[in-house]
C-alpha cells in the first residue's frame, strides 16, 4: 500500500510523532471513559444502594402498586372538564402576557438596539437569566405567597417564566437582523421607533410569533403541575386525588395531562406550519 | 376627526414638497433653483475608523443641479463610505458637507432626520422591507412625515398612496403591488427601491452601486431609468458605481476614488486607459 506513494518523499520523522500523539490521545480516552464509569457507579452507591429500603421492593408488591394505578376511575373524568379547561386558559393567558412582558426585556437585551447601551443591555440580560434560572413551582410559590391560592398565582409565575425564553430569543434575532432595511429606514429620516418598527420588527415577527407558540405548548405543561402549588388547574385536580389516596383518580388524571400536552403539541406544531 | 388628522398630515408634508419647483408627481414643474448654486458641497470630508484607520482622506466636491456624478474606483476606496457620509449613515470625523446651503454635519439627530426626508437613497441590495407588500415599501419613504402612531398603524395619507400607485406605474410595477417584495425579481426590487427613494420627492439621490446585484441586461435597464428618472425629475444624483463603462454611459461626470483620495474630477470624455491605471492602481490594457 505505503509503495504507492514512496516516491512522495519520506516524512519518517513526522510520521512516528504523529503516531505517537495518536496512541497518547487514546490512552487518554480510555482513562476519560474508565473515570466516568468510577463516578456513576461511587453515585449509585452512594445515594441509590443504601438509601433504598429494598426489602419492600418485590416483584409481587411492585405489581399490586402498578395495578391500583390501572384502575382507572372514569366517575372522575365529568368534574375534570372545568380542570383541563382552566389549564389551558392559564397556559395561553400566561404566555400571551409573558409574550407582551418579553418584548421591553427583548428591546432591551439586544445588544444592537439597547437604548442606553452597555448598562441597558446587562440589565436586560440579567431579567433573562433571572426569570429563566428560578423553576416554575418555585415561581409559583412566590405568587402564591403574593397573590393567594388560585389560578391567577399559576398565570403570574408561568409568565414570568416564559419571559426569560422568549425574550432572549427574540433578542438574538433581532442582533442577527439584516442591517440593510434598517439602513434605508434611516436613509429616508424615520426616526428611532419607526426604524425598529420597520427596519427590524418585519424581519423578527416570524421568529417571535414561534417561539410564542412553541412556549404556549411548553406553558399547557407547566400549568398541569401548577395545581400542585395550590394555583388552580388539572395539578390541583391531581393534588386532591393523591390526598385521597385515589390511585385510580391519579391515574385517570395523569391520563387527561397526557391528551391534553399531546393536543398541545400537535395544536402548536400546526400553528407553527402555518404562521412561518 | 380624520379630516383634521388628514390636514395636519398635508401640513406636515408640506415643506417637503413646497420648497422644490418640480413636484415629481403632479407635473407642475416650477422655476428650479438658481443654476449655478450647488445642491452638494463637499469639503475636505475625513472619516477614520476609532483604530485610525484614515478612510477618506480629505475629498472636496461640488454636485450641481441636475448633475448626474458618478463615483468610481477599486473596492475599498471609500465609495460606499463617502455616499453615506452626505446623509450621515457614516459619521464623519471632519470636514464640510452642505445641503442646498445647510450644514449637515452640526445637526442634531432631530433636524437631520429632516433633512434626511429630501435626501433620496437607492441601495445595492435593494435593501426592502421583504414581508411588506410593494407598495407598504414605497410608502415607507413618507415614513419621516409620519407621527409614531400614524405610522404604527401604516396610515399614510390618501395622497401618499395616489403617489406610490403612480410612482409604481412609472417603474412598470403597478400590477405587482400587493405582491409581497420578496416575490419580486432582483431587476423588480430595485425599481421598488428606485420608487420608495422617489416618493420622498427628493432634492437629491444618492445611489449606491445600484446594479452589483444584478444581471448585465438588468444592470443597464436600472441605470437607464434612474437616468431618466433623475431627468425628468431634475433632480441631481450621485452614484457609486463599479462598472467603469456603465458609468461612462450613464453619468455626466466621474469622480475617482482610490485609497481615500479623489485622484480624478471630470466628464467621462477625459476618461482613458492612463486614466483608469491612475485610478485602480494598475496596469489597464
Amino acid at each position: 500500500m505505503s509503495a504507492v506513494l514512496s516516491g512522495a518523499g519520506s516524512h519518517a520523522d513526522r510520521i512516528d510523532a504523529l503516531a505517537a500523539a495518536r496512541r497518547r490521545s487514546r490512552t487518554q480516552r480510555y482513562a476519560v471513559y474508565l473515570l466516568l464509569g468510577a463516578v456513576v457507579a461511587w453515585s449509585v452507591e452512594a445515594i441509590v444502594v443504601g438509601d433504598t429500603d429494598w426489602s419492600r421492593i418485590s416483584l409481587e408488591g411492585v405489581a399490586k402498586a402498578a395495578w391500583r394505578f390501572i384502575d382507572f376511575d372514569a366517575s372522575i373524568l365529568s368534574s375534570l372538564w372545568e380542570a383541563t379547561l382552566e389549564t389551558v386558559l392559564m397556559a395561553t393567558l400566561a404566555t400571551l402576557l409573558g409574550a407582551v412582558m418579553a418584548i421591553p426585556v427583548a428591546w432591551l437585551g439586544a445588544d444592537n438596539i439597547s437604548p442606553l447601551g452597555r448598562a441597558t443591555y446587562l440589565f436586560g440580560r440579567v431579567l433573562m437569566t433571572l426569570s429563566r434560572s428560578v423553576h416554575e413551582v418555585v415561581w409559583g410559590l412566590v405568587f402564591v405567597a403574593a397573590v393567594g391560592l388560585g389560578a391567577l398565582a399559576g398565570v403570574l409565575a408561568m409568565a414570568v417564566r416564559s419571559i426569560g425564553f422568549i425574550s432572549k430569543t427574540v433578542a438574538e434575532a433581532i442582533e442577527d437582523v439584516n442591517k440593510g432595511p434598517v439602513e434605508a429606514m434611516r436613509a429616508v429620516g424615520a426616526n428611532r421607533f419607526q426604524v425598529l418598527m420597520f427596519g427590524i420588527v418585519p424581519q423578527v415577527l416570524p421568529v417571535v410569533i414561534g417561539n410564542v407558540i412553541f412556549e404556549w405548548d411548553v406553558n399547557i405543561r407547566r400549568s398541569t403541575i401548577m395545581g400542585l402549588v395550590g394555583a388552580g388547574g388539572l395539578g390541583l385536580a391531581l393534588h386532591r386525588q393523591m390526598a385521597s389516596y385515589n390511585y385510580g383518580g391519579i391515574a385517570t388524571v395523569i391520563f387527561v395531562i397526557l391528551l391534553l400536552i399531546v393536543f398541545g403539541e400537535v395544536f402548536s406544531a400546526w400553528a407553527r406550519r402555518k404562521v412561518i | 376627526m380624520s379630516a383634521v388628522a388628514f390636514n395636519e398630515a398635508a401640513a406636515g408634508r408640506a415643506p417637503g414638497r413646497s420648497e422644490a419647483g418640480p413636484h415629481p408627481l403632479g407635473g407642475s414643474v416650477g422655476v428650479s433653483a438658481d443654476r449655478g448654486a450647488p445642491v452638494l458641497e463637499v469639503r475636505d470630508l475625513r472619516v477614520s475608523y476609532t483604530s485610525g484607520k484614515e478612510i477618506l482622506k480629505g475629498i472636496s466636491f461640488d454636485v450641481g443641479p441636475e448633475e448626474f456624478v458618478a463615483i468610481i474606483g477599486p473596492s475599498g476606496a471609500g465609495k460606499s463610505t463617502l455616499i453615506r457620509c452626505v446623509n450621515r449613515l457614516v459619521e464623519p470625523s471632519g470636514g464640510r458637507v452642505a445641503f442646498n446651503g445647510v450644514d449637515l454635519l452640526p445637526l442634531d439627530e432631530g433636524a437631520m432626520r429632516r433633512q434626511r426626508r429630501n435626501i433620496g437613497m437607492i441601495f445595492q441590495e435593494f435593501n426592502l422591507i421583504d414581508r411588506l407588500s410593494v407598495i407598504d415599501n414605497v410608502l415607507t419613504g413618507r415614513l419621516g412625515y409620519m407621527g409614531n402612531l400614524r405610522s404604527l398603524f401604516r396610515a399614510y395619507g390618501k395622497s401618499d398612496i395616489a403617489d406610490a400607485v403612480r410612482l409604481l406605474d412609472r417603474v412598470g410595477l403597478i400590477d405587482h403591488m400587493d405582491k409581497r417584495a420578496d416575490a419580486l425579481s432582483g431587476g423588480q426590487r430595485q425599481r421598488v427601491g428606485i420608487a420608495r427613494a422617489l416618493i420622498q420627492a427628493p432634492k437629491l439621490l444618492l445611489v449606491d452601486e445600484p446594479t452589483s446585484a444584478l444581471d448585465p441586461k438588468i444592470s443597464r435597464e436600472v441605470m437607464g431609468m434612474i437616468r431618466g428618472i433623475a431627468r425628468e425629475f431634475q433632480v441631481p444624483v450621485l452614484c457609486n458605481i463599479h462598472d467603469v463603462d456603465l458609468a461612462l454611459e450613464f453619468c455626466d461626470r466621474i469622480i475617482g476614488l482610490q485609497d481615500g483620495i479623489k485622484k480624478f474630477d471630470g466628464p467621462p470624455a477625459q476618461i482613458d486607459k492612463a486614466v483608469l491605471a491612475d485610478i485602480y492602481a494598475m496596469e489597464v490594457l
